[in-house]
């Protein structure tokens, strides 16, 4: 059943990449008719014009690309070329129609364009717009461009994650802002149609994709503000938990990098590894290992027992021992994993998706399960333009009309010559 | 709340319970409260377990003091609760009931129970909103394994995918995983208010962490699932689309991601070097991917000239994809986040250490007069005030509290 938490809300969505598309794609999981404002002529960075490896299917590269196909689910597809006098007016009327627009590009940039919130309120004085440039739509780095490996740089998240023995310049980027920034973009524009059920009127969000993340990582800061401490590079270590770290299995879906994560966070779970371990000698009481103060004291010495430990079966096997005594313990999974997942089979959270370049693929499934209305893959990723003449209709323009849009390049539905 | 004057906060007049006292719990609900709902913390007698993570001020350790609860519960009371007593779950029941939302996040049979009790309030209706988070969900062979935020991550795909072949598989920071998920908690529970607020009917949702973290992008498997190829894993520079990840300047290190055009034009137009946008060696991806040293010897120097702040708003100016790589005593003085207000100064609670102020992240979106945060409570601060307020009279709140129910 489709979900219809948010029916009736009309979401118009000028992003690309992943955090602001994901955000698209979470609203109409949720039931929103989000439309999908795809940038034309000139294609999306997630859009290449050639493939660089195999993808599946057959149409253009830029309806095939895997990392495009991630975050645009339920939503409908528009091309319109906004620096053209004809693409403006539509997308003039689709801000008319909304209840929320969001744009991800860098503060300053949707302004220029002429639809800036002073503008966009005049339109629609209801609408509810969000800007969610990395750094926040002002300030001394309004404009600046990033993605979310500089975010994660810029708010200390990359410091701490690399490492101990190896250099810095190994820590890999990584784009963690982008899943926070998309749910953070869904819980605000709800907070703002709330308010605006309050006051009558639309209003202006200022989304700062790296002050998202700040909150999502309140001890750095708080370590520095009363202790005055910097962290350290620990790896999987946790300075008060022994054991909590991976060791190499004897296979499993992983291969020869199998890795199973083990920890033991109280006496109790302790007593239940060192029972999966085939050791209950280790929990019991007068074993140097059975305390928390013996257990900091003997990190390496437990670290080297659970590395044979986990060497004797496979990741999924060792996790499942460690699991069923009583203790956590977890398999490292690899992309390939996701299939063989028996809880993911048994709650149908992958999802079979045929598209019309693509074929039948397997996704990610969603976020969420709802009673009674669940989310469901309504709509495939579109391609370039699939719902302009839908849309566009919707929007009162007759299919002369529209054909004097396509004639000047103002809307359009392929990239390339 | 200190102010007096109404709270004009858009979430004001929601009422919402949290149950069971956990990191994703408590970030799921503190977006309610810094927005102006009214949470109410149900705990355990001896204190919700984010209660014990540091660090704390000194090192000393403290309930009131440690950085999750001072961070994740501010503005909201506590009410201290025996939920494995009836009467502890009675009052929790005349809690619900009032409520428009309940999260919870309890271990599994707990959960199944309570969750069970708090559907049949109202009828189909009338109740509240019943919010579980589960690690694995609440049905299949996974449910109700432990797990912690590393191991959540371990099955997410991207403890592998973000880690060096051959080496031991890396976690983000610490609790990172557990904060996803109670925001991904948080974007469906609102959605839930706004559907009852139009009209709708009340729901029951289910938060597994391992479906909100593996779903929520930044995940290569559909590389792999399209193609059948593994994705190869960078290093943290990569040899093959570069400059992309970390590199060495004057003070430090920044962090580009500006291998492709428009930005790796730009950039070559900024270093001085405009004829490398052009040069066959770096035009197409195979050959750019053997030409990494001919590059890195010109930009290599020029950023060991520079500083990351001078290398930051000279390459920005010209559009390059480059970020300062921060500690956390340069990200709360940064210009930006000064200028922005992204940390607010915030007292602590003067109890087993001197108290003193900590910084808090500032509003994650900011909405005119929406925001704004008030202290943590203390440890069942408002049990008796929350129980007044249910309609328990002054005997019953002497016999809970003397049989060990309320704290």
């Amino acid at each position: 059943m489709t979900s219809t938490l948010l029916a009736g809300v009309r979401v118009v969505e000028l992003c690309e990449v992943w955090a602001g598309p994901m955000a698209g794609s979470i609203l109409g999981d949720l039931g929103a008719d989000v439309v999908k404002v795809e940038s034309f002529p000139r294609n999306s960075m997630t859009r290449p014009l050639a493939t660089v490896q195999p993808w599946p299917g057959e149409g253009p590269a830029f309806e095939r690309s895997p990392i495009h196909h991630l975050s645009n689910r339920n939503k409908r597809n528009v091309a319109l070329n906004l620096r053209s006098e004809g693409g403006a007016e539509a997308f003039r009327r689709l801000l008319a129609s909304a209840d929320v627009f969001f744009e991800g590009y860098s503060a300053g940039t949707v302004a220029k364009l002429g639809f800036g919130w002073e503008v966009a309120r005049e339109v629609n004085p209801r609408l509810v717009y969000l800007s969610m440039p990395g750094w926040g739509a002002e300030g001394p780095y309004e404009g600046y461009v990033t993605l979310g490996s500089g975010l994660d740089a810029a708010a200390a998240h990359t410091i701490v994650r690399g490492y101990p023995d190896h250099p810095i310049e190994d820590t890999q980027p990584i784009y963690h802002s982008d899943a926070t920034g998309a749910l953070a973009v869904v819980f605000a524009v709800l907070t703002a149609l709330r308010q605006r059920e309050q006051t009558g009127q639309g209003a202006y969000i200022d989304m700062s994709q790296i002050e998202v993340l700040n909150w999502h990582l309140p001890a750095l800061v708080a370590d520095w503000a009363v202790n005055q401490r910097l962290p350290e590079r620990l790896g999987n270590a946790d300075p008060l938990i022994v054991p909590h770290g991976c060791y190499l299995a004897a296979g499993g879906e992983a291969g020869d990098e199998a890795w199973v994560f083990i920890a033991a966070e109280d006496d109790h779970q302790w007593g239940a590894l060192a029972r999966a371990a085939g050791h209950p000698e280790w929990g019991e009481r007068g074993h140097p290992w059975a305390t928390i103060p013996g257990r900091l004291r003997c990190r390496e010495d437990i670290d080297a027992a659970l590395a044979q430990f986990a060497r004797t079966d496979t990741a999924e096997e060792i996790a499942a021992r460690v699991q069923a005594a009583g203790a956590i313990a977890a398999p490292v999974t690899v992309p390939w994993s996701l299939l063989a997942n028996p809880q993911h089979e048994a709650r149908g959270w992958l999802q079979y998706v045929d598209h019309r370049y693509i074929g039948m693929q397997v996704f990610p499934g969603f976020l969420w399960n709802v009673i009674p209305d669940g989310p469901s893959w309504d709509r495939p990723t579109g391609l370039v333009g699939e719902h302009n003449a839908e849309v566009l209709g919707e929007l009162g323009y007759s299919e002369s009309e529209q054909a004097d849009l396509y004639a000047a390049g103002a809307v359009g539905d392929r990239y390339g010559p | 709340m200190t102010t007096t004057s109404p709270d004009l906060r858009p979430l004001s007049g929601l009422v919402v319970v949290e149950v069971g006292g956990t990191i994703p719990v408590a970030a799921a609900t503190k977006l309610f409260s810094d927005y102006g709902a009214d949470v109410v913390k149900v705990e355990p007698s001896g204190g919700a377990s984010l209660r014990r993570i540091g660090p704390f001020p000194g090192d000393v350790p403290d309930l009131e003091s440690g950085a999750f609860h001072v961070a994740l519960d501010t503005g909201k009371r506590s009410v201290t609760l025996d939920l494995d007593s009836p009467s502890g779950l009675e009052v929790l029941t005349r809690l619900a009931e009032r409520a428009d939302l309940v999260l919870l996040h309890l271990p599994l049979g707990e959960a199944r129970t309570v969750r069970e009790d708090l559907m049949v309030l109202g009828g189909a209706e009338g109740g509240p909103h019943v919010v579980v988070l589960s690690e694995h969900g609440l049905d299949g062979p996974f449910a109700g394994r432990r797990e912690n935020g590393t191991s959540l991550f371990a099955w997410t795909g991207r403890m592998h995918q973000h880690s060096l072949p051959g080496e031991e598989p890396l976690r983000y920071a610490p609790y990172l995983p557990e904060m996803q998920w109670g925001a991904t908690a948080a974007a469906v529970s609102l959605a839930c208010v706004h559907s009852t607020e139009h009209g709708g009917q009340r729901r029951e949702v289910e938060v597994s962490a391992v479906e909100a973290l593996t779903g929520n992008v930044d995940t290569w498997f559909l590389q792999w699932e399209f193609t059948g190829a593994e994705m190869p894993r960078a290093s943290g520079q990569s040899k093959a689309a570069y400059p992309a990840g970390c590199y060495r300047c004057a003070d430090g290190y920044v962090v580009f991601a500006s291998a492709n055009p428009p930005f790796f034009n730009r950039l070559c137009e900024a270093i001085g070097r405009p004829e490398l946008a052009e040069d066959p060696r770096f035009l197409t991806p195979a050959e750019k991917a053997l030409h990494f040293d001919d590059f890195f010897e010109v930009l290599d120097p020029w950023l060991r000239e520079r500083t990351r702040d001078e290398i930051f708003t000279y390459l920005q100016s010209f559009g390059v994809m480059v970020s300062p790589m921060l500690d956390p005593s340069e990200v709360v003085t940064d210009r930006q986040a000064v200028a922005r207000g992204s940390f607010v100064t915030h007292e602590l609670p003067a109890t087993r250490s001197e108290g003193g102020t900590t910084l808090l992240a500032g509003p994650p979106f900011r909405l005119d007069g929406a925001w704004d945060v008030a202290a943590a409570p203390r440890l069942g601060e408002h049990t008796d005030e929350v129980l007044r307020e249910l309609g328990y009279t002054t005997t019953e709140r002497l016999a809970l509290f003397r049989a060990g129910v309320t704290g």
